[in-house]
């Protein structure tokens, strides 16, 4: 008996052994956030080069997070080891329905997205069984607009869902490009633009055109304890964001310098793909109430809200 | 009877078991844990039955299954024709040796950038990647099983005038058989977490794809339990085929005849 009260004793060890955490201490200015790459990621990465956070929060501890989607990112949260994050809005409707407790704090940017297929398959109808669509991960943003571009023309959002493939942009780019089994490809910039200037290959629905009009591709989000505990930190996040989003604006050549250093990317394309037409960084978050509406209505949440604020925090800019 | 007698019975793994869910249930339901992260067993188990009357699950299993049955057949016949060569030749010996040392500490996850620009991203490229983890771990336990076998034995089947052929099938494949089941074993294990892993990535390359895309469903839409009920499946198919059908092969062939 003794015996196994010892190997009890060590399992329950072994069992509870992986919950210790890295706790931040109550009431320091701490925060840590989720780093991504990407062009309309680009205010993220000027606030840390710039250090807009310790400017408008002195004494600040920052701890930037490598993570590389948006599943991660709500895991690290559930974790309690990230306080905000960036992602789009259909992936964190999924968490706020699974009950995650979050708001969106700010809108991040618009940017172009698109479906790229090549150019023997001219529209959406045209694309058989046999074809392989490639997204980052099903419940992404670009999975949502296929199945709205599919809603509308079909009147069957899941048409296409059976034949998606979860690959990373730059895989996705690849196996587009080498002319596998994956005939399409949802993506952003800048792979959007990369795959349209490669001869052979076409977009055949934009996401604006999914969508039936604009909205924001990435938003700003952080846990109510961040929110509630640390409201220094919480303003000081917000202000670091409009003022990189500013900075953007006002000096996009030296942001483009910025960018193409943390890219590795060259400086022209880069303030290329900040300048083009269809890029937007905005604290203004769109389309939150037509995402949800639509994701409650084909199933994909399963219950939505009666008020926005029930899912953005009180100073949050949004419009509809 | 004492509780340690409990625990040399062969049923002591199922004991263990319900020590585990009993622990997991305590921790899920008195601790301070978020259900996002520990779900409680009810949970769980409500998400597999929804999985089972509603969704694809014994679908996606059975496909992953096949894939599996598939890669195996392949890798072990190719392991087989190799092993053999090898015993006969030893310049052959040398070719497979070299293979094994390049090829067996790969993982077929670090080829998929390439396989994914070789062929795509079907079921042919999931199918190559258990054929690549089921291959060279089969050639070891063939060939060593091949080494071991007494000369004398093969002597017999010249006495016998047994053609090649004859002395595959009545000499080397019986007299090294504990070789190849334990080779079938580890291939079958490899196999098996291998094609899960490329699911995870390559999704639904069969239409409804395998139980590891059913994982990663639950994963992305953020169905925790659901997560777990794959998980629970994966184990329950684990042990099905450990103790029901290596154990049955096993009784039936090695044990048997008492050469294990």
């Amino acid at each position: 008996m003794k015996k196994f009260m010892i190997i009890l004793s060590i399992m329950v060890l072994l069992l509870t052994a992986g919950c210790a955490k890295t706790e931040t201490a109550g009431g320091q200015k701490t925060i840590r956030i989720a780093e991504q790459y990407g062009i309309a990621y680009a205010p993220v990465q000027i606030m840390k080069a710039q250090g807009l956070l310790e400017k408008n929060c002195p004494g600040i501890a920052i701890s930037w997070e490598q993570m590389n989607n948006t599943a991660a990112i709500r895991e690290a949260m559930v974790a309690d080891r990230l306080d905000a994050g960036f992602m789009a809005i259909p992936p964190f409707l999924i968490g706020w329905d699974n009950g995650m407790d979050w708001k969106i704090a700010t809108g991040l940017s618009s940017v172009p997205t698109g479906l790229v297929t090549n150019t023997s398959i001219n529209n959406l109808a045209e694309l058989s069984e046999k074809d392989r669509i490639a997204v980052p991960q099903p419940g992404s943003v670009q999975h949502i607009l296929l199945a709205m571009a599919c809603d509308r023309d079909f009147g069957y959002p899941q048409k296409l869902d059976n034949q998606l493939v979860t690959l990373s942009h730059p895989d996705g780019m690849n196996a587009l490009l080498s002319g596998g089994d994956v005939t399409a490809h949802f993506t952003a910039t800048p792979y959007l633009e990369k795959e349209l200037a490669t001869p052979g290959f076409h977009q055949i629905l934009s996401g604006n055109e999914a969508f039936g009009g604009e909205f924001s591709f990435i938003v700003g989000v952080t846990t109510k304890k961040l929110h509630d505990q640390n409201p220094e930190v919480y303003a000081a996040f917000n202000q670091a964001v409009a003022e990189a989003i500013t900075f953007i604006k006002d000096h996009p050549q030296e942001a483009a310098v910025i960018l193409s250093d943390a890219y590795d990317l060259p400086e022209a394309g880069v303030l290329a793909y900040l300048s083009a037409a269809d890029t937007e960084y905005s604290q203004t978050v769109k389309g939150l109430q037509t995402f949800s509406d639509f994701m409650l209505k084909t199933g994909y949440l399963k219950k939505s809200f009666e008020n926005p604020t029930a899912v953005i925090w009180e100073q949050t800019d949004y419009e509809d | 009877m004492k509780i340690k007698e409990l625990f040399l019975k062969p049923y002591s793994k199922y004991i263990w078991i319900a020590l585990m869910l009993v622990a997991w249930e305590l921790t899920a339901k008195l601790a301070p844990v978020s259900p996002l992260a520990f779900p409680s067993l009810e949970l769980i188990l409500t998400a597999l039955i929804d999985s089972i009357i509603n969704g694809d699950i014994l679908m996606q299993m059975l496909f992953s299954l096949g894939l599996i049955l598939i890669g195996l057949g392949i890798g072990v016949a190719l392991a087989f024709m190799m092993s053999f060569l090898s015993v006969v030749s030893p310049v052959f010996a040398s070719f497979t040796d070299t293979c094994v040392s390049i090829f067996h500490p790969l993982p077929g996850i670090a080829l998929l950038p390439l396989i994914i620009l070789w062929i795509g991203t079907g079921s042919m490229a999931i199918l190559f990647i258990i054929v690549h983890s089921v291959l060279w771990p089969m050639i070891l336990n063939m060939t060593a099983g091949f080494k071991a076998i007494p000369e004398v034995y093969k002597k017999i089947g010249k006495n016998y005038e047994f053609n090649t052929l004859q002395s595959i099938i009545r000499i080397f494949v019986p007299a090294s058989l504990s070789f190849l089941i334990a080779g079938l074993k580890i291939s079958w294990a490899r196999g098996w977490r291998a094609a899960i892993s490329a699911e995870m990535i390559f999704g639904a390359s069969g239409g409804i794809g395998g139980i590891g895309w059913y994982i990663f469903n639950k994963r992305v839409f953020m169905d925790t339990a659901g997560v777990y009920a794959g998980i629970l499946m994966i184990i329950a198919v684990g042990i099905f085929v450990e103790d029901v059908v290596f154990g049955q092969l096993e009784k039936n062939t090695i044990k048997k005849w008492g050469v294990a």
